[in-house]
């Protein structure tokens, strides 16, 4: 006679631990989390909304300061969720939970939890009267394309900080690796800070620089006008040589022709970034690197967690 | 004017390693080691870690010596002001910094070895060679804690054919009950091997509430994780006739654990606390009803019915305890383990809580308690195991059988006081924990006569 008995596989592992932490985001508070992201958005906007889509400068810190709200997002999503339960994770794992059930079911959550952000964040950007351009590049629809991008920022940032909570033992230590984490993102991202040689192979590695290109893109970066030259042109007008003022001539030339415009977008023509090209394969890359990045960090967590058993008292 | 500075500086740092070569020197022959290992760079710090019990911080500043000098060979040959020499520099900056965190712990230890306070670390941080000379030289410095260190080959008092007899009585019992056949379980820091536990035999009838007794790290939870298969040892552990460590994944579903502190997600209700933990341990054959039925009962058993929809954080500490306890009890275990499950409860509520201990052990189950406050319900145990730390700081078996036997044997009124008894001196103990593993051998060795004789009629029938 076989007596042998069969217990929960990994599917139905997976959700009964979905079931547990959606009851959590209800008594826990999680639900915190939107509208703090709400009040992150807005700020935001408020600071960068103006100058986005419409010149280089405005869109590259507008598309950096989304960035990192998505990453600040995706970070302080999970950053806490695995190492402040570890020894629960411990003992339930010795009587036998699947660490892939649990991680899945953090995985399928979190991309919920990212997702209902990310639907925030654009409404709080569309609020703000922001002048997002019409197309968009893989759906037609530049609000799908753009609210993807986000969330796979989002997404690969949280499941980067999951693998984070999952090695750390306990809180303290994963609140202070986190800004560490966010600092490298942030400053290998090769948008604001001008990076090269091995520096600038490092922004690969980062989800910023991916997210950066994939938003930059959709924005079509390099066919907007460049008004920083202008602006620092325009500094220099009371420049006196031998008793002539030429920038004061050539900005004024310049205006009264009405080829303002043309000049500022032949500055911009010359300030292109191939890494921003409006192109379908170009935007699909970033995807396709960031879903990369956010199944390797979920695999990660899954290994290191695998290690809960040797944890000592 | 500088180079006359740099030419003092240079005198006393050589004269500073000269001078803590000869005072370790004499440090390392008060503590039992050869001298000459002060003369070795890094071999020093490997040698004085090993004897004041910082073998593991030895071998990683031993280690990081091998990696300065690699890293300043590595110097010697690359481009200066490129690169590469910074990434040296940066290197050899964390070697050292890493290498003064773990010389910081030799030396804690040797302040711990010679009883003296931890405020020497003021003398030997800035100016070792200052402390090494008081250390070696002055004859009150003595090394008081060396006595107490690990030593393998240290017996506490068994001898092998008395070994040989425990396992010979107690291991002919495995078809009922929990058998441990205990030979050791070691860990391995860097190149030792070190016994945590030692020749543990015994075996425990179904239907019983036993109690483990034991000092501080007498080894109550490595035992305990070695029973359960969580953290394996060299042994052969039986339940009910079913190898435990060879059937693991079957055999985890009939353990139960209860750690000290309260594994529960607070802010869930009782009743999907335990459902959830219903859904994960109970089979996959069992009906919705009869896994209804089953949290029922654990919530019947536990006394949690009436607060069952509430929120696990609005309990109060013993219902807390009691939740731990049903998350386990739901899959219905054949030996189940509490670890202080009355810590932190008064009087009244732990003598409930081990009442509901003893009918569960009553219901055909083995339940195997650790608490530090036994002789309030000392009444309401079967058995007791009393592990003991012996002079090598080996947690041995220094008593099995009834409560009022263990009183007999310790010539103690109290499990306190038996405590009191194998404790170590410097914990305020009477530290006679070798004499009673050496008396509980020779009483094994005893009753395991006994038992033969009474047998052999049996057998020749």
């Amino acid at each position: 006679m076989n007596n042998v008995k069969h217990y929960r596989g990994r599917i139905a592992q997976t959700g009964i631990y979905l079931g547990k932490l959606f009851r959590m985001f209800i008594y826990q508070n999680d639900w915190k989390m939107l509208p703090m992201a709400a009040v992150i958005a807005g700020a935001v906007t408020f600071a960068v909304g103006n100058n986005i889509f419409k010149t280089q400068e405005g869109t590259l810190s507008g598309c950096f300061a989304l960035v990192c709200v998505c990453i600040w997002n995706g970070f302080f999503n999970s950053i806490q969720v695995v190492c402040r339960e570890r020894a629960i994770v411990k003992r339930e794992h010795r009587a036998g939970m699947h660490i892939t059930s649990y991680i899945g079911a953090h995985m399928i959550y979190q991309m919920l939890l990212c997702l209902m952000q990310t639907g925030i964040l654009m409404f709080i950007c569309s609020i703000a009267n922001m002048s997002f351009p019409k197309e968009g590049i893989i759906t037609n629809n530049f609000y799908i394309d753009f609210t993807l991008s986000l969330f796979l920022i989002t997404y690969a940032a949280d499941m980067a900080s999951l693998a984070i909570s999952c090695y750390v033992k306990n809180t303290t230590a994963a609140m202070t690796l986190m800004p560490f984490m966010l600092i490298f993102q942030l400053i290998f991202s090769g948008g604001l800070i001008y990076l090269e040689g091995a520096a600038k192979k490092l922004t690969g590695f980062t989800i910023a620089r991916w997210g950066l290109a994939a938003l930059c893109t959709l924005a079509n970066y390099n066919s907007q006008p460049m008004v920083s030259l202008w602006n620092e042109i325009w500094k220099f007008r009371s420049m006196t040589i031998e008793g002539q003022q030429p920038i004061k001539i050539f900005t004024d030339t310049i205006i009264q022709e009405g080829r303002l415009n043309d000049f500022l977008l032949e500055s911009g023509s010359y300030n292109q970034d191939p890494a921003y090209l409006y192109d379908k394969a170009n935007l699909l890359q970033s995807w396709k690197y960031m879903i990369i990045m956010a199944v390797i960090f979920a695999v990660i967590a899954v290994l290191l967690l695998k290690r809960v058993d040797k944890d000592k008292r | 004017m500088s180079e006359l500075f740099l030419n003092i500086v240079d005198i006393y740092h050589y004269a500073a390693i000269a001078l803590f070569t000869i005072g370790l020197w004499k440090v390392l022959e008060k503590c039992g080691a050869k001298g000459w290992w002060a003369l070795l760079p890094g071999g020093r710090y490997f040698k004085l870690g090993d004897v004041v019990e910082c073998d593991n911080a030895g071998i990683v500043v031993l280690f990081l010596e091998i990696c300065y000098c690699l890293l300043w060979i590595a110097g010697e040959f690359v481009p200066h002001e490129s690169m590469s020499t910074g990434i040296i520099g940066l290197a050899v900056i964390v070697v050292v910094l890493i290498q003064f965190a773990f010389m910081f712990r030799i030396y804690t230890g040797v302040c711990f070895t010679f009883g003296k306070s931890w405020r020497w670390m003021f003398l030997w941080v800035p100016f070792n060679w200052i402390a090494a000379l008081i250390f070696g030289f002055n004859p009150k410095f003595q090394p008081v804690n060396l006595g107490i260190r690990l030593n393998e080959d240290l017996k506490a008092g068994t001898d092998p054919a008395t070994i040989g007899t425990i396992r010979n009585y107690m291991s002919h019992i495995q078809d009922g009950g929990l058998t441990v056949m205990l030979k050791e379980r070691t860990v391995r820091d860097f190149n030792k091997k070190r016994y945590l536990l030692k020749d543990i035999y015994f075996t425990i009838p179904n239907n019983s509430l036993v109690l483990l007794l034991g000092g501080s790290g007498s080894g109550k939870t490595t035992l305990v994780n070695a029973i359960t298969g969580y953290e394996k040892a060299n042994a052969e552990i039986y339940l009910n006739g079913q190898n435990v460590y060879e059937q693991y994944e079957l055999m985890k579903y009939k353990i139960g654990f209860v750690p000290q502190q309260d594994l529960l997600r607070y802010n869930d209700t009782v009743l999907n606390t335990l459902n959830d933990a219903a859904k994960l341990r109970l089979p996959t054959s069992m009906k919705r009803k009869d896994r209804t039925d089953a949290i029922d009962e654990v919530l019947d058993t536990l006394g949690l019915v009436s607060g069952k929809s509430g929120l696990v954080s609005k309990k109060s500490g013993g219902m807390k305890k009691r939740i731990s306890i049903g998350t386990e009890l739901i899959c219905r275990p054949e030996l189940f383990i509490l670890d202080e499950p009355d810590s932190g409860l008064d009087g009244v509520i732990a003598r409930e809580l081990f009442e509901t201990l003893q009918k569960i052990a009553h219901t055909g189950r083995i339940v195997i308690a650790i608490t530090h406050t036994p002789d309030r319900v000392i009444n309401m145990f079967d058995k007791v195991i009393v592990l003991a730390r012996d002079s090598g700081r080996v947690g041995r078996l220094a008593f099995y059988g009834r409560p009022d036997e263990a009183k007999e044997f310790f010539g103690k009124d109290s499990m306190e006081n038996i405590i009191m008894a194998i404790n170590r001196k410097d914990e305020g103990g009477e530290g006679r924990a070798d004499e009673f593993i050496a008396k509980y051998a020779e009483y094994v060795n005893e009753h395991s006569g006994n038992e033969e004789k009474e047998e052999l009629p049996d057998e020749q029938c």
